[in-house]
């Protein structure tokens, strides 16, 4: 290659380090468990750290469980939030005779007014009361603390309520740091109608440094690591009915993972990159999602920045933490419960410190049974969600000085935008790649 | 449970007589203990569990299986569930881990295999 300028470029360097241990089911092995030990993993961690938060809440007030309570007393429980819903689907409903009677569900969710919330223990569930705790913010598998008293009617009338709130943060390091870009790009999609290679491959050429004048190639040398944040590819549903498939149509199969290994591989020869699976790539089903295998990537496997990754994703480069997931826990948050917008179901999730608290109601999940692998011990400073609408990101504050950069990061094939952000000051901007000519 | 079920054997009473061909006294007298029975069905699996001759160990061992504060014991190894237990700071009594890495008893919960 021709070098017309006085000093080559050098792209900036950062150390990586995986924190994906959590999220490998590798060791466990399937006893026919079910789902309570999960809940009960759960709700014993949870309630351990919500105990030591009620004494600066509310020291006055007596604790107990669900069967002790007593009328009129006023007093603090701890338990998991069940919400009942009217319109959630139940596959029983499929074989109920009266199956005319259902109501119509809206298109986006499966909210309804008369939704309300139930919370239980071990030793009971109460039904919960009173308008401080709002059905249509909580779903099912949150695990909050109470106050209030029962009323003659059976239930619990909430007066307060305390959630866990955002886990301690390490603090970063102070030391003025120079700039160095992540880049999150998710959805890509290839083999989808809707994805448009030369769309990708000008990303790929901006982040590899292949366009541009020097000023922006200098840009593209300080980006120092990519995350493919899921849904890589799409395969047509008409190839997958379960039969034998012709070889001419296992060569339409493997035509998008071949595409997408072409370009993995220019940006594999010129910065780290991690690729995470999503709901449409060739991986579990289940939560936590494990890494595609190396084998679908036969050309940029081979280099040793590229990483295959799993969903939860959680990773720390130059001692900032990133966790990130490619939108299942956040697509189910919105069908089961509401906000103004997508990163206030980013916040809440933070602040109930639970990565997907609808796993395993109705988000698959692995049934562990031993440990909870979606509570947040740990403040990231980089909380992202992939595949959503559009591009939208906050700073979120905590109360004890935490600062996480929230992102939802859109589907490229779509909006054609990846997400660029400053590892200095957190600070996050678009990358959007235009190919139509406007005239 | 059982009330239901007692409902059901009287309304079926009048049918089963005029089938059966038994007098009205006798049946009610039949139809009872049946009924009860029934009723008494789902707890059969308690009955052979309550053996008198199981050994102090296992009795000990049951006695962890169905503390709830160690959580469900289905799907999981005795000695696992006193592990999880242990990690999680619930202070599980020793006496059950050696037992369990004894050898000599069930490594299984009371129910496995019966649900």
């Amino acid at each position: 290659m021709e070098i017309d300028s006085q000093e080559q470029l050098q792209r900036k360097q950062s150390t990586y380090l995986s924190l994906d241990e959590n999220f490998e089911i590798q060791k466990e092995v399937y006893r026919g468990q079910q789902y309570s030990q999960i809940y009960f993993a759960r709700l014993h961690m949870m309630r351990t750290l919500l105990y030591s938060l009620v004494p600066n809440w509310k020291s006055h007030l007596p604790v107990c469980t669900v069967l002790e309570l007593e009328e009129g007393k006023e007093c603090i429980i701890v338990g998991t939030l069940y919400k009942h819903m009217k319109l959630k689907p139940c596959i029983l409903d499929e074989y109920s005779k009266e199956r005319s009677v259902a109501p119509l569900i809206k298109p986006h969710n499966f909210m309804h007014q008369d939704d309300y919330l139930v919370l239980e223990d071990e030793s009971g569930r109460v039904k919960l009361g009173g308008t401080k705790l709002s059905p249509s913010v909580y779903v099912t598998g949150v695990v909050v603390a109470l106050h209030g008293k029962e009323t003659s009617a059976g239930a619990f009338f909430v007066e307060d309520v305390l959630e866990a709130g955002l886990p301690p943060q390490i603090e970063r390091p102070l030391k003025s740091r120079e700039d160095k870009y992540v880049v999150f790009v998710s959805g890509l999609s290839i083999g989808s109608i809707s994805s448009n290679p030369l769309q990708f491959q000008l990303l790929v050429d901006h982040i590899t440094g292949h366009l541009g004048d020097e000023e922006e190639q200098g840009l593209a040398a300080e980006i120092v690591h990519l995350v493919i944040v899921g849904n890589s590819v799409e395969i047509s549903r008409g190839l997958l009915n379960g039969q034998n498939l012709a070889s001419k149509d296992q060569s339409r199969l493997s035509e998008p993972f071949k595409e997408l290994d072409i370009l993995l591989t220019q940006i594999a020869a010129s910065l780290p990159l991690d690729i995470m699976p999503g709901s449409s790539d060739p991986a579990n089903f289940t939560l936590p999602q494990q890494p595609l295998n190396r084998c679908l990537f036969p050309g940029s496997a081979t280099y040793n920045t590229f990483r295959s990754c799993t969903n939860p994703h959680c990773f720390e480069l130059d001692s900032i933490r990133f966790l990130g997931t490619s939108g299942q826990n956040i697509d189910d948050l919105t069908k089961y419960s509401e906000a103004k917008d997508k990163l206030d179901f980013l916040g809440r999730t933070l602040r109930w410190r639970h990565l997907a608290p609808t796993a395993p109601n109705t988000l698959g999940c692995y049934p562990f049974t031993d440990r909870d692998p979606f509570l947040i011990d740990s403040c990231p400073d980089v909380y992202f969600v992939g595949n959503q609408e559009k591009y939208e990101t906050r700073l979120l504050k905590g109360l004890e000085g935490q600062l996480v950069r929230l992102i939802c990061i859109p589907r490229f094939c779509e909006t054609g935008v990846a997400v660029v952000l400053n590892m200095r000051n957190l600070e996050c901007h678009a990358l959007t790649f235009g190919t139509k000519i406007s005239t | 449970m059982a009330t239901p079920s007692r409902k059901m054997k009287a309304f079926y009473k009048q049918k089963k007589n005029t089938t059966g061909g038994i007098t009205k006294s006798k049946s009610s007298k039949l139809t009872k203990p049946a009924a009860t029975d029934i009723a008494q069905l789902p707890h059969g699996v308690s009955l052979d569990l309550k053996d008198d001759d199981i050994e102090e160990e296992e009795k000990a061992l049951r006695e962890f299986d169905m503390n709830m504060a160690y959580g469900p014991c289905i799907g999981i190894t005795r000695l696992g569930r006193w592990e999880r237990a242990q990690r999680l700071g619930l202070n599980p009594p020793k006496e059950i881990e050696k037992l369990v890495k004894s050898g000599k008893v069930k490594l299984q919960s009371l129910f496995d295999g019966r649900m």
